[in-house]
């Protein structure tokens, strides 16, 4: 085990030094914490770095950030510090915490580098030791891969705190799309159609996106990296080309497509070759969304005379009908376990978030202001962005699976159509 | 056409531009081919036809009607946009409504459409794009398609017309582009719509 997350984390610091925002995660000791030891959810105390650097050039890029990713973890509850500590004190027992995280922060250059250690509640180290260099753009990035070793040292599961949402917005006057880091900050533009352009989908790997743009007066899929740059058109020859969403264990792109208006349920590779039509019906079939193994499709069908959620595998057999409330279902997207389907139902007049049970086929209804729509899963599925009317704009928020801890993420233009990254580390 | 008609009609535009201080001082481009118009019967709200007698009266300089007896002749503008809200204004082409939810082509979109299929058969200088659009209350996603389907819906029946499946494109906007940004049913009907634009060949 500790080999394993020790080679995990080195592969994945290789990794980050091909970006432009470079981080350097230098393993020195590193081990899970037997997660039966910890309680359900830690107490840590997060002390002010020790730092002769300036705090207001640590604070917004990393200190804020590290503590917000550890609040909104799941496993950590920050234990507040009490004002007025003698230096030297027991931190953990005036704080009341089973943990401290102790950091230390110098320069060498232009790079920040960064002593993170866990200290258990008699003060003793634990063995969690790590060290992050990078460049001061690197620092959000830095406390993100802080926050998600952490997580993984509680719990031996991968944090969320890198994982981003792709989404698309109208703020540089017409509908592009962004990408945003998981707590909303970081908000930047990767397409620059100049054109109508909406519902991105991510790649399993969280490198790619795969879009619908009008930039050609048709609506087109285009496949673009989340750094932006090149974007590349996916022809299928069809009509309409929504709703296009990446496969999860391969280089498919399930869609919709249409000829003679007859909407239906298409997958095609990524570089529009071997298109495969998965339904066969005269109605409108739309907004496909893969299993998280890749071997069932979730999408929405007027059929029954209203859209309602079904579910078929990802050949086009066995369909099956998941939605039976409500005249108007739609935007199926699945946990990451596979074992529920959150989707936008019409309740009184209104949208509203549903999450359905598949084995139980409970479901129940998660309630907010105005109009909510569009929900998808963070990687751990704990959370559950979506957009919402409410503020009298559209714009994206995030909230639990059990609907507390709503937080807005975007507030400039109109914001919708968000999809969360399947990666978070 | 005769080359008379077209030339009483350069000289109707010169004489308007005269007349008129808000016209362009460039006497716009006549357009290639004047045609005979559609019956005035079903142009709503512009008088078909102007003739000299009320030239003072033209407030579109770049879009001209001459009458002689019966027969019109017709100088429409070269530029597109132009073109489509003269079109429209005219009723020589006409958007189709929808019911909620509802692909099917109601009475009234059917006349707006056979009205459309007749100018254009008589027009074939122009091909026709139809946009699907849709109302606000439905999903984004399943608008989309919806969209794609009412937009299809018109452009079989233009075929069944006589129009060349060819000169016709279907675009969908889903709810992305309503037409009136109110949140009521006065704006949802107007923004149920296939939306029929001319475009060049």
């Amino acid at each position: 085990m500790k080999r394993t997350i020790a080679s995990l984390v080195l592969l994945f610091s290789a990794a980050l030094t091909l970006l432009g925002n470079r981080v350097i995660a230098q393993t020195q000791v590193q081990t899970t914490i037997n997660a039966n030891q910890a309680a359900q959810i830690a107490r840590i105390a997060v002390p002010r770095p020790e730092t002769a650097l300036p705090l207001e050039t640590i604070n917004a890029p990393f200190f804020a950030p590290l503590t917000r990713d550890l609040a909104y973890s799941g496993v950590f509850a920050i234990a507040p510090i009490p004002p007025n500590i003698p230096a030297g004190a027991d931190l953990a027992k005036a704080a009341g915490a089973q943990f401290v995280l102790s950091l230390k922060i110098n320069q060498e250059g232009q790079d920040y580098i960064i002593d993170a250690r866990l200290l258990d509640a008699t003060g003793a180290p634990t063995q969690f030791a790590q060290r992050y260099r990078g460049g001061a753009a690197a620092l959000p990035r830095m406390a993100h891969m802080l926050g998600n070793d952490l997580v993984r040292t509680i719990n031996g599961k991968p944090g969320i705190f890198l994982s981003t949402i792709g989404f698309a917005s109208d703020r540089s006057g017409f509908f592009e799309i962004w990408l945003m880091d998981w707590d909303g900050t970081n908000q930047r533009q990767i397409t620059r159609h100049n054109a109508l352009s909406i519902l991105p989908s991510l790649s399993a790997d969280n490198e790619r996106m795969v879009y619908t743009s009008f930039a050609r007066g048709t609506s087109d899929m285009y496949v673009i990296s989340r750094r932006g740059g090149a974007r590349t058109r996916v022809p299928t020859g069809l009509n309409l080309n929504t709703s296009a969403t990446f496969s999860p264990i391969s280089n498919d792109i399930a869609f919709v497509g249409s000829v003679a208006g007859n909407p239906d349920i298409y997958v095609v590779k990524d570089d529009g070759s071997n298109l495969r039509r998965l339904t066969h019906d005269s109605s409108i079939e739309s907004t496909p969304e893969w299993s998280p193994n890749g071997r069932q499709i979730s999408f929405t069908s007027g059929r029954s005379g209203s859209p309602q959620i079904y579910t078929m595998d990802a050949e086009g057999s066995n369909v099956q009908r998941i939605s039976f409330e409500g005249e108007w279902n739609d935007d199926a997207t699945w946990s990451p376990d596979g074992s529920q389907i959150a989707y936008t139902s019409r309740v009184n007049g209104r949208f509203q978030i549903r999450i359905a049970d598949l084995a139980t086929h409970q479901s129940r209804i998660l309630a907010g202001e105005g109009s909510n729509e569009q929900p998808t899963w963070s990687p751990d599925g704990k959370w559950i962005a979506f957009q919402s009317n409410r503020s009298g704009s559209w714009q994206i928020y995030r909230m639990r699976v059990d609907g507390t801890d709503l937080l807005q993420l975007t507030f400039n233009g109109e914001n919708k159509d968000p999809d969360w990254s399947k990666k978070g580390d | 056409m005769s080359k008379s008609f077209k030339a009483f009609g350069v000289t109707l535009i010169l004489l308007a531009s005269v007349i008129l201080p808000a016209c362009p001082k460039k006497p716009p481009k006549v357009a290639p081919t004047a045609t005979t118009s559609v019956a005035p019967a079903t142009i709503p709200d512009v008088p078909l036809t102007v003739t000299t007698a009320t030239a003072q009266t033209v407030t579109e300089p770049n879009d001209f009607v001459a009458t002689k007896t019966d027969v019109t002749t017709e100088v429409l503008p070269n530029d597109i946009g132009e073109l489509n809200r003269v079109a429209q204004s005219r009723g020589y082409i006409a958007d189709a409504f929808f019911e909620y939810n509802d692909s099917s082509l109601s009475a009234d979109a059917q006349t707006a459409l056979t009205n459309s299929a007749t100018w254009l058969k008589k027009n074939a200088q122009y091909n026709l794009l139809i946009e699907g659009h849709c109302d606000e209350r439905g999903t984004e996603q399943y608008n989309l398609a919806l969209g794609d389907r009412r937009a299809n819906q018109a452009k079989e029946y233009l075929v069944t017309l006589g129009v060349d499946a060819s000169r016709i494109r279907t675009v969908s906007y889903g709810e992305e582009r309503p037409f009136d940004p109110g949140h009521d049913e006065s704006a949802w009907a107007k923004n149920r719509r296939d939306h029929l634009v001319l475009v060049g060949r």
